[in-house]
């Protein structure tokens, strides 16, 4: 498969090298060079440093043969734009943006039809399923007068 | 005033921001300007004191919810980024149905991308200074004059160059590709609407309506007639 991604920070560096080790055909586009250390030594794709909501350089990029794309930069609306130019304009069949603002995230899902993620609410609901989770345990064990240590 | 006046915001206070506010102030237009740096916008609000401007991000639906922006004509957004430009007027189009968009284009690539992410208009200084210094230096002769709405419909400038066929023949034998229809023709600054008969010069301007957006096509046809069979 031909995956195309956008932005190589945490995200996008751990999701590169994740295809990359599956065997798929990656590039990553990122504006600064050093973003690329996040990439080992041994990271077979392409990596070009460039704007990736430019048209010329996705072309570059081969966006015209992708099988994937995902825009992850730390840019919502950057974001947003790439991964609609792959979709909209470059059909590539399966494109998915990461959206900060759930509020953004939500317009972007329901009224534009996109694949999106937002990691912030994601985020905040495993995180207070933890706590809940924990509260639950505790208020169990501490219902039982003599049972904790 | 018994007529209400068209309402138009305009997102980013740049200088392209502030002056476009400035004119449609004149031309009493009712502008709210938005601006989320609040130093500028103090500065604005003291230049033009008549002015509605708020402190605020363009892009966030809440925010643009307070701005009466459902009752919009026109938004424009001319912030510096292409990616801010078009996400503030796709909120306000598909969330607020503000009937006319329009986005700055910083790259001159997205005037071609911002109509097919449904945007009406994409606007690019750089693509339109590049029209007039080629057409000045005489390396291109179509100008793409102006987009009208996202029917795809345009008004095209196209000089007869030195080296064209058409130089010297009459309009008559003038052949435009489909969708291309000349309107007039500008000769040493002044219109003419020209007969069948009307020679072609090198250098005149013809200015053509054009239903489809491929001035390569037109600048190809205006330098060599087609080969008859």
């Amino acid at each position: 498969m031909r995956v195309i991604i956008v932005g190589c920070g945490r995200v996008g560096s751990q999701l590169a090298r994740e295809l990359d080790l599956a065997h798929h055909d990656v590039t990553v586009i990122d504006e600064k060079m050093e973003a690329f250390n996040r990439l080992e030594g041994d990271f077979g794709g392409t990596m070009i440093v460039g704007d990736g909501v430019d048209d010329d350089l996705l072309n570059k990029a081969g966006i015209r043969d992708a099988d994937a794309f995902a825009a992850v930069t730390n840019g919502d609306n950057r974001n947003i734009m790439a991964a609609q130019i792959a979709q909209r304009v470059y059909h590539v069949p399966h494109v998915i943006a990461r959206i900060y603002d759930p509020l953004r995230e939500e317009f972007y899902r329901t009224t534009m039809k996109m694949d999106t993620l937002c990691t912030t609410t994601l985020g905040a609901s495993i995180i207070a399923r933890s706590i809940l989770d924990h509260a639950d345990a505790e208020s169990a064990s501490t219902s039982v007068p003599g049972e904790s240590s | 005033m018994t007529q209400s006046q068209p309402y138009v915001i305009i997102i980013g206070g740049g200088n392209v921001g502030y002056y476009l506010a400035r004119h449609l102030l004149e031309r009493e237009y009712e502008v709210t300007l938005i601006e989320k740096n609040p130093k500028r916008a103090e500065w604005i609000e003291h230049h033009l004191g008549s002015l509605n401007i708020m402190v605020g991000d363009g892009d966030e639906l809440s925010f643009l919810r307070t701005t009466g922006i459902g009752r919009a004509n026109v938004v424009i957004a001319c912030t510096a980024d292409d990616e801010d430009n078009l996400v503030a007027c796709q909120i306000a189009k598909f969330s607020f149905n503000v009937p006319r968009t329009i986005a700055r284009v910083n790259n001159p690539v997205n005037t071609r991308i911002m109509p097919l992410l449904g945007i009406d208009v994409g606007v690019s200084s750089t693509e339109l200074l590049m029209g007039l210094i080629e057409a000045e230096l005489g390396h291109t002769e179509v100008i793409k004059a102006i987009s009208i709405k996202a029917s795809g419909v345009s008004i095209i400038d196209v000089a007869i160059p030195e080296n064209s066929e058409y130089a010297g023949s009459p309009v008559d034998a003038l052949r435009l590709p489909e969708g291309f229809h000349l309107v007039s023709i500008v000769r040493d600054g002044s219109v003419q609407f020209p007969t069948p008969t009307y020679i072609l010069h090198a250098g005149d301007e013809l200015i053509v309506h054009s239903e489809r957006l491929d001035p390569e096509a037109l600048r190809r046809a205006v330098l060599s007639p087609p080969v008859h069979s």
